[in-house]
């Protein structure tokens, strides 16, 4: 070990709290069975790493090293509290009486957290808010700056949640083989989630989140490693892989946003669309047997579009068929949008324009701006240039985030413009 | 720990149900309270009377006011109940799948009193 300037002892911290919080968080939890206890105990071995790595370098295995300094921590505490541990009822650990190694082929206690985090006994949004807590060692403040809520109210939820496992017994180990397929569906929704938002954030100045949607492909792929037959873990990974190929194409040389239509199809990452189209391929084949489910049909969608040569050349029958299917089993009012613009491309404009138009009477999406992004670009593909750009202008003020506003607005001058010629 | 399985259900007069109808519910009863016993699992329950048959007592000030009924009127009544004694929460979500429901099943730890 030799010593290290600064900037690389925090790059191997920030890299560790990437790779390693989960894992070390995990390995405590085993120790303490109570996940605050965890909690405090790897921020502080994070936080006494900062000093030890510049002082001594920073260590061959920083995330062993981290574990060993974190589980003493802890175990330090439960000493202290000792009369006080034996009579809490702490989380419920199976199989405890040993420490395995961190193994490397199956990401086992990250697993775990994911699958206790994610239990369908907590709500949707608690099982979000801790997966992003717990598994990817977000703070509160952004985890509530995410979910666009003040801090203490996303500091009550986790509360809640956590006193929920401890209290109701909510067990801390990944699910047995016959009860998997009850609970991967609560997982899926969750990891999708965290790559939808690092896909197009929800707010901010950036078009996409890089490092969440890392942890959403670190996580699908985890799942994969437990469940490798499963076309669904299938269609997910394959759905993120795809979406990252094409995301250099998503923003122009100036960077503003590329829609599909627009898009340098030579900026795309062959590599990633070839890994995403095989892991969609995988996903149907698999799924043969029972009928796809809607990973692996959102998996199929992205992959015809990822292997036309341009947009016009897209298979769009197929992917309205598709559409159809997906909405046969999972019918939601973003799936009939979705829907609406594929049959565009098939029938015209027109009549999707009259159904995209329904939609508007919907509740859920009358906030939503990718309605009325829809509908401005079928007003304009119909010549309906002022109307058009009030569309665009209403989308634009529904988006909290900034690149997609300022897209959206141009494009509502444009109209403005080419109607004014 | 031990969990309440509280058994939701529209109040049923057992009473003038057809024998059919009520020698399945006691059937099914049967099978599931074999299949706890098959496990080992400790547990304990009854069933209820229909909620018609309640009374509720509401503190006001000093004294009880007693009225007829149940505490909150629902369209379903807790109509009976278990408690079982199991490892954790997952286990006790899988014995109340296969308990005999009609409307819903609520399922709450108890508070361990034991010491």
């Amino acid at each position: 070990m030799t010593s290290h300037p600064g900037e690389d002892v925090a790059a191997a911290l920030i890299d560790a709290h990437r790779r390693g919080w989960a894992r070390v968080l995990a390995s405590v939890a085993r120790v303490t069975r109570d996940l605050d206890a965890a909690e405090d105990a790897t921020q502080e071995a994070f936080a006494a790493a900062l000093d030890a790595w510049r002082r001594d370098g920073v260590p061959a295995t920083p995330v062993a090293w981290l574990t060993t300094v974190a589980r003493r921590k802890a175990l330090d505490v439960i000493r202290r509290e000792e009369t006080l541990s034996r009579k809490l009822p702490m989380l419920i650990v199976p199989e405890d009486d040993h420490t395995p190694a961190p193994s490397d082929d199956i990401d086992d206690d990250r697993l775990r957290l994911i699958f206790l985090c994610c239990h369908p006994a907590l709500g949707l949004a608690a099982r979000v808010a801790l997966t992003l807590r717990l598994v990817c060692g977000l703070t509160t403040a952004e985890i509530a700056h995410l979910f666009l809520v003040n801090e203490r109210t996303m500091a009550a939820r986790i509360t809640r949640a956590k006193k929920k496992i401890r209290a109701a017994g909510i067990p801390y180990r990944v699910p047995a083989e016959h009860e998997l397929a009850d609970r991967l569906p609560s997982v899926l929704t969750v990891v999708a989630l965290v790559f939808t938002e690092g896909h197009t954030a929800s707010h901010g100045d950036s078009l996409r989140r890089p490092t969440r949607v890392r942890l959403a492909t670190e996580l699908a792929a985890a799942l994969l490693e437990l469940m490798p037959e499963e076309p669904e873990v299938l269609g997910l990974l394959a759905t993120i892989r795809l979406a990252e190929g094409r995301a250099h194409g998503r923003l122009s040389e100036n960077g503003s946003l590329a829609l599909l239509r627009e898009q340098d199809r030579s900026t795309w990452d062959l590599g990633a669309i070839n890994e995403g189209r095989a892991l969609a391929e995988q996903a149907m084949r698999r799924s043969a047997h029972r009928g796809p489910g809607p990973y692996a049909i959102h998996a199929a969608i992205a992959a015809l579009h990822s292997e036309a040569l341009s947009y016009d050349a897209t298979d769009w029958p197929q992917i309205l068929a598709l559409y159809n299917l997906l909405l046969s089993i999972q019918p939601s009012p973003v799936t009939r949008l979705a829907r609406a613009m594929a049959r565009s491309m098939v029938e015209g404009p027109a009549a999707a324009l009259t159904e995209v138009e329904l939609l508007e009477e919907d509740r859920e999406l009358s906030a939503y701006n990718g309605l009325a992004a829809a509908r401005a670009d079928l007003l304009h593909r119909l010549g309906r240039q002022a109307e058009a750009a009030v569309a665009y202008e209403r989308a634009a003020s529904l988006t909290n985030n900034e690149v997609e506003r300022l897209f959206l607005t141009d494009r509502a001058h444009a109209m403005r413009d080419r109607n004014s010629l | 720990m031990k969990y309440m399985l509280l058994l939701f259900e529209p109040d049923t007069d057992w009473l003038s149900v057809p024998k059919e109808k009520l020698e399945a519910e006691l059937d099914a009863h049967g099978e599931f309270c074999r299949y706890l016993e098959e496990r080992g699992i400790t547990f304990s329950g009854a069933a209820l009377r229909p909620s018609t048959t309640a009374t509720t007592l509401r503190p006001d000030g000093e004294q009880m006011i007693v009225t007829d009924g149940p505490y909150v009127e629902l369209k379903e009544n807790l109509g009976g109940y278990y408690i079982i004694d199991v490892a954790d929460l997952d286990e006790a979500l899988e014995i109340a799948k296969r308990c005999p429901v009609s409307a819903g099943i609520e399922v709450r730890p108890t508070w361990d009193t034991s010491g």
